[in-house]
């Protein structure tokens, strides 16, 4: 049977950002259904549904919502998260742009859930018109009694959304940080526990959603969890930690593909089919070397590990950090694997809040051994302190607060574990030529 | 389970209790940088990670909370090359300049350097990045090419001091420390008190003042000369001089926290100034008298011990001989020791046979002990500083500018507002620091705190607010105070202080809806010729909501000194003995005249047989220096006291000084006052003596010599004692009472003779202090003190409500002095500045200046100059202008740190509270006119 997409269905009908037009297409019936039922049972029905946030770890959506103290006085906090900054991720955009109602609704039908009375939406700065569209959309609301007080006539149940637009920093991605931020301080996360479900924004319990999880949630009131669960890869009877990784997914796909885009699959598909099928296959006629298969942050597969399905699990078996974001960044054959780890560790050098010591001097020494290789001036034993810095900040596990480092070490150890001899031919060949490079470029 | 393990050693987690907090309990050492017990847990510096039997991830002892159940360990090979690494990535930036010599003491960082023996990796920094030092503070040595971003700095100045000086710039291996948005220190607003300085792990912030200095040779245990707070210090020495003074962490008051004073301003101490030798005037050795004397014999001659004090002696002998104990007068020292205090009345009392003897406590809450003496029986603050920064609901500060005044005490009420989120009543005519912090500020007009007290007071009743228990259980008089109230409706009282009506009504609403408040007062409130009505009102108010007898809650005046409380308890005051025993009583009368008798008695008297007191209370400082002037005094004898800077009117004090027959002035500088003496005796500071100081709170506390007298300078107990011996001696007297002698080998055996006459100090003890802090009263050596006053009743039985209504300060602007002038003092300076001029805290506030609104500015034409001469019908003052909202349009304010033309006091009425005798510095009526820049 083929694949319907769910998240991306109303994309393409015109006038889909209005509210009129998203209620002749069903909209608002699944906030509808919501209220009919008590937040417990909307909390039962996410926890059954397996969702997992779609934000980059996977953690079960309904397990968090779950940790909120019981009879708290409030306010409790929902934050979207709409800082998509993973490189390789625009799926949030695309849904915030396209469809901004089928995100409010997943979002106030979570905020119903938890009991939150605010709800704020951390947008990254640079997505101004996803801002727009979804600002424009939440006045509607307002007007249309879907937002404000008594909402949809529900004694008692009050949220008021705002856009928080941030300044441009990775960290505020995180969900710590992000909480700092919105409360007008520098993005440094927080030390957990207490976790945000019990102490996050201003001090109350606060739960932090990604914009394409919250999406998922409308479905599921929709059409319920075991259609949910239908979709997607069951637990690994083999791996007693593999939960099931259930639901639609919307994997963007990029670089050297012929056909670069957001595909809304279910969860499961391989890479290679994703590549082959869905993108056209490698442009130009080349081969993959290498891919990422989940933002920037989980590291790299090579090509023999194509076959990997792009689930929770998957990524994970063939050496990579997980499935992250599902932004799956293609690499061809004539790309140098020493520029693509230094754009990495660049990144990640440039975005270290710079709080933990591992992190902040860690990715900065790793871009600097990177830059020297470069430039024709590695040593081959730069290979293992490579290795050797990226296992201290961020492989070990607990080496600094929040996940940054990983993000940052990931690359570092998968490109250098299965591209070595890449790295070493370049040292080694390198050395002798950029003498007369750098002299060239001292003459210019 | 109920137990966890660390490196195999059993421990109760207790609850909240931190995996290293539970290893420090066990002894065991987790290497820490970024941890500091005083600051909130960040956990980022990573050094403390350890591993938990079980957990894939190691964690952060400083920020993981222990359970039953963990086992931990804390220096596993692993852990040990994690530690390893994270320091050398520390060292990647670290730029050691090498300044400081070799004998720099270890700093944290270098330390765990050394023990792991880590040293610098490839591609490290070998250059510095940044400008050494990198913020030009004078007191303040930054550099931060030794940063390793721990952010100590930050959150000591936000957790403590509450200033929010320094923040985190940039990100990555490119964030650092910046104060403000990335600007100067002082730019940002910092108060130099140096705390980021004192948490700092690297030396990156340190105290300039100490660099270069090495190691000390030895650390003492002191007290702060300055304020009344009582702050704890360290004093490190080396080779008879201060080095380094930093907090006490074992200290009750502030553990590691100082202000710029006590941290920065130790250097008076060893000022070329200090006075290493006795001088006389030249006439005095060659007997000529004093009126007749030319310029040439006007001046000091040094000479040695036995001569000047023999002098002193002689002449002391004589008046007392011609013109009876009344014609002579003791000032004793609120800078001075208790043990000193007590010898300087007991040598007016005994020696002399005077109740001349007070102090300058005059000046400053003589009406509060005065004022609280008539509603309680006790004067004194009557809960503590910590009591009140963690148990008051909410605040009221009326006349005291605590973040300058009191700053230690200032920053810890700014965290209980920061931290506990109580509401704070501000009541200032001026827009204070601690305005900032306020959920009110009442800016009412100088001089009419009683409108507005009874303004408060009157809403609070109207609305049913009171006490009504309170006052019947513990309280008299009330039913003639509330009938008072009736005439301060809102209306009327707005009118006279200039607080808004509205303002009014929730000032009140504030104060009566959080229990308990704690009302914190100072020379605001007290130097008013209404000074003892104002602080009556105060009592009113903290009677009328029930905030007495409980913790966060009472009557909280602040001393202005650091033992001004002190000086008060040893009886150096006209009407009473030591421990505040009434000179009108005729038993206590005969208790002293047993204790300190002498023989041959003197023609007895009938109350006081032995020697010759006067039942009634002798003269008080300013009526000493007017009589002075007159000859009714013929001499007088000055323990530390700067009388010619900080007496009101002064150029009437002035003259009274030079009329005066003889001057002996005992002191450590060649102060304003030392121009008019007969006689400079050298004493010693407070860093090269011993004996007690009492703070604001009551808390008697140990001082502890550090240094060896500068030159010939003595300790000034030992002075006053040898004087005494000398002057009985002349007298033909020699001591028969038990408490009678002048033989003191210690100040302990003069505290000793204190306790013994003094209830109050009863069961403390220098060997008690030795190991703690007493609040007194201390009946017996078992009593373990009493932070908290009338918890069961007052000393006077019934709390007393009194009568007090609203009166003009004496003087007020009129169309020739237009402009109110109020006083008082600035955070880097002290008193009349005798200590702070002679420090380098002075480049951080070099020149007197006086605050003026905008709009008087504009008013009176002072288009951009620099300088303005105020006059008063009294005097002129010569100052730098600040032009500033923080004064009301119509009211300047000054201050007294400078002297000569500069001091505010030129200007201030010698009008005085009739009962306490206070001076009422905070009003006058001045104009201003701008001084021409001189081309």
């Amino acid at each position: 049977m083929a694949f319907e997409p769910v998240l991306l269905r109303h994309l393409q009908i015109p006038g889909i950002q209005h509210l009129d037009t998203y209620q002749a297409h069903g909209g608002y019936q699944a906030l509808k259904r919501a209220l009919e039922l008590t937040p417990e049972q909307v909390v039962q029905l996410v926890k059954d549904s397996g969702l997992r946030g779609r934000g980059g770890a996977g953690f079960p959506t309904g397990v968090k919502w779950g940790f909120i103290p019981k009879d708290h006085p409030g306010p409790i906090y929902l934050c979207v998260n709409a800082d998509e900054s993973e490189p390789g991720t625009f799926n949030n955009r695309i849904l915030m742009e396209g469809d901004p109602h089928q995100v409010l609704e997943g979002t106030i039908i979570s905020a119903y859930a938890i009991r939150a009375s605010v709800a704020y939406i951390y947008i990254r700065y640079e997505y101004g018109r996803a801002y727009r569209i979804l600002q424009r959309a939440i006045e509607e609301l307002y007007k249309h009694g879907l937002l404000g007080r008594n909402i949809l006539g529900k004694a008692g149940f009050n949220l008021d959304i705002y856009i928080h637009r941030g300044a441009g920093a990775y960290i505020c991605g995180e969900e710590t940080g992000l909480i700092e931020s919105l409360e007008g301080k520098r993005a440094w996360p927080r030390i957990k526990p207490p976790f945000p479900a019990v102490q996050g924004l201003f001090q109350k319990p606060t739960i932090v959603n990604n914009v394409e999880t919250l999406a998922c949630v409308k479905h599921i009131l929709e059409r319920g969890p075991q259609w949910f669960r239908s979709i997607g890869v069951p637990p690994d009877p083999n791996n007693p930690r593999d939960i099931g990784s259930f639901g639609p997914k919307l994997y963007c796909l990029s670089g050297h593909v012929n056909r670069p885009g957001c595909y809304e699959l279910p969860l499961g598909i391989t890479a290679r089919e994703l590549i082959e099928k869905y993108g056209g296959g490698v442009w130009n006629g080349r081969r993959v070397k290498a891919i990422i298969p989940g933002g920037l942050s989980m590291g790299f597969m090579s090509d023999q590990e194509l076959d990997t399905p792009l689930d929770f699990n998957g990524p994970l078996k063939v050496g990579c950090l997980g499935l992250g974001t599902a932004a799956v960044i293609v690499i061809d054959d004539r790309t140098s694997m020493i520029d693509v780890l230094y754009n990495s560790c660049r990144f990640f050098a440039h975005e270290s809040c710079g709080q933990c010591t591992p992190c902040r001097e860690g990715t900065a020494w790793m871009t600097k051994i990177l830059a020297r290789i470069r430039r024709g001036e590695g040593y081959l034993d730069d290979l293992d302190l490579l290795l050797e810095i990226a296992n201290g900040i961020g492989i070990m596990p607990g080496t600094t607060i929040c996940g940054l480092a990983d993000g940052a070490a990931w690359p570092v150890k998968t490109a250098i574990t299965k591209f070595r001899a890449e790295f070493e031919d370049y040292i080694r060949n390198s050395r002798s030529r950029s003498v007369t490079l750098r002299e060239t470029t001292k003459t210019l | 389970m109920t137990h966890a393990s660390i490196n195999g050693r059993m421990i109760q987690p207790k609850p909240g209790q931190t995996i290293l907090q539970a290893a420090q309990e066990l002894g065991i050492t987790i290497p820490t940088l970024c941890y500091h017990p005083d600051l909130s847990p960040v956990g980022s510096c990573r050094l403390c990670l350890v591993e938990i039997e079980g957990w894939r991830q190691k964690v952060a002892a400083c920020v993981t909370p222990i359970r039953p159940g963990m086992v931990i360990y804390t220096e596993t090979p692993g852990l040990v090359e994690v530690r390893r690494f994270i320091l050398s990535l520390l060292l990647r930036h670290y730029y050691d300049a090498g300044y400081g010599g070799r004998e720099r003491p270890e700093t944290e960082f270098e330390h765990w350097v050394r023990v792991y023996q880590v040293e610098r990796r490839r591609d490290s920094q070998a250059q510095p990045r940044f400008a050494i030092p990198s913020d030009p503070h004078p007191l303040v040595w930054v550099d931060w090419n030794k940063c390793i971003l721990c952010t100590r700095c930050v959150r000591a100045c936000a957790e403590i001091q509450g200033r929010f000086v320094w923040g985190v710039a940039d990100r990555g291996e490119r964030a650092h420390i910046v104060a403000g948005l990335g600007s100067s220190m002082l730019e940002a607003r910092c108060e130099s008190c140096g705390a980021c300085a004192a948490y700092c792990p690297t030396g990156a912030l340190d105290d300039k003042m100490a660099l270069g200095w090495g190691r000390p040779d030895k650390i003492v245990r002191s007290v702060c000369s300055y304020c009344g707070v009582g702050c704890g210090i360290r004093l490190q020495v080396k080779n008879n001089r201060i080095i380094r003074v930093s907090g006490d962490e074992q200290a009750p008051v502030n553990g590691l926290h100082l202000c710029v004073k006590g941290r920065y301003g130790f250097d008076y101490v060893h000022h070329p100034e200090r006075l290493r030798r006795p001088r006389v005037r030249r006439y005095l050795l060659s007997g000529r008298s004093k009126s007749e004397a030319t310029a040439a014999e006007r001046e000091w001659v040094e000479v040695d011990w036995d001569t000047a004090l023999d002098l002193a002696a002689e002449k002391l002998t004589q008046i007392w001989r011609e013109s009876g104990s009344d014609a002579l007068g003791v000032l004793a020292s609120a800078k001075c020791t208790n043990e000193e205090n007590y010898l300087m009345q007991k040598f007016a009392r005994q020696v002399l046979g005077t109740q001349n003897v007070d102090h300058c406590a005059r000046l400053c809450h003589s009406s509060t002990v005065a004022a609280l003496s008539l509603a309680f029986g006790s004067g004194a603050m009557s809960n503590t500083m910590h009591d009140v920064a963690e148990h008051a609901q909410a605040l009221f500060i009326i006349g005291s500018n605590v973040t300058e005044q009191h700053p230690v005490f200032g920053s810890m009420l700014r965290q209980a507002v920061l931290r506990r989120r109580i509401p704070l009543v501000v009541a200032d005519p001026r827009r204070i620091d601690i305005t900032e912090f306020a959920t009110l500020h009442l800016q009412h007009l100088p001089g009419t705190d009683i409108a507005l007290l009874n303004g408060l007071m009157h809403i609070i009743l109207k609305n049913g607010w009171h006490d009504t228990r309170f006052i019947a259980e513990r309280c008299e008089n009330f039913e003639a105070f509330a009938a008072s109230l009736e005439a301060y409706p809102p209306e009327k009282v707005a009118e006279i202080t200039h607080v808004p009506v509205a303002a009014l009504q929730r000032a009140a609403e504030i104060l009566a809806r959080h229990k308990p408040v704690a009302a914190i007062w100072a020379m605001g409130i007290t130097q008013h010729t209404t000074g003892v009505m104002n602080v009556l009102a105060l009592a009113n108010l903290q009677m009328l909501l029930g905030n007495l007898g409980v913790p966060g809650g009472g009557v909280n005046p602040l001393r202005g000194q650091n033992n001004v409380q002190g000086a008060c308890d040893m009886g150096a005051l006209p009407n009473v003995f030591p421990g505040y025993q009434p000179v009108s009583d005729a038993q206590i009368v005969r208790k002293f005249d047993a204790a300190w008798a002498l023989q041959p008695t003197l023609r007895s008297s009938d109350v006081s047989p032995t020697l010759g007191l006067a039942g009634k209370p002798g003269l008080t400082v300013t009526e000493m220096v007017h009589q002075f002037g007159t000859g009714q005094i013929r001499a007088l004898y000055v323990l530390g006291e700067d009388l010619a800077l900080t007496e009101p009117d002064l150029p009437h004090t002035r003259q009274s000084l030079a009329q005066g027959e003889f001057l002996i002035l005992q002191e450590i500088f060649p102060s304003e006052t030392s121009v008019f003496a007969d006689i400079l005796l050298p004493g010693v500071s407070f860093a090269e003596k011993s004996g007690t100081f009492t703070n604001t709170e009551r808390r008697v506390q140990l001082v502890r010599a550090a240094l060896e007298p500068m030159g010939d300078a003595r300790p000034d107990w030992h002075i006053i004692a040898d004087l005494a011996r000398r002057v009985l001696a002349r007298q033909g007297r020699y001591p028969a009472g038990p408490w009678a002698g002048w033989q003191y080998t210690s100040p302990s055996a003069i505290f000793e003779e204190m306790a013994a006459l003094t209830p109050l100090y009863a069961g403390i003890s220098h060997a008690r202090l030795e190991h703690e802090t007493l609040h007194w009263p201390v009946p017996d050596k078992n009593h373990p003190g009493t932070p908290i006053l009338f918890v069961h009743g007052f000393p006077r039985g019934r709390g007393r409500f009194h009568v007090v209504e609203h009166l003009p300060p004496a003087e007020w602007p009129d169309a020739e002095y237009p402009l109110l002038l109020t006083t008082g003092r600035v955070l880097y300076h002290w008193h009349g500045g005798e200590l702070t001029r002679r420090s380098m805290v002075m480049q951080l506030c070099p020149r007197p200046v006086v605050e003026i609104h905008p709009d008087d500015a504009a008013r009176f034409g002072l288009n951009g100059t620099r300088q303005v001469r105020l006059r008063s019908r009294r005097g002129e003052m010569l100052a730098y202008v600040q032009i500033t909202t923080r004064v009301a349009p119509g009211v300047v304010f000054g201050n007294f740190h400078f002297p000569g033309p500069n001091n505010v006091n030129n200007l201030t009425n010698a009008a005085l509270d009739p009962v306490s005798k206070i001076p009422e510095f905070k009003v006058a009526a001045v104009r201003l006119e701008p001084v021409p820049e001189a081309c």
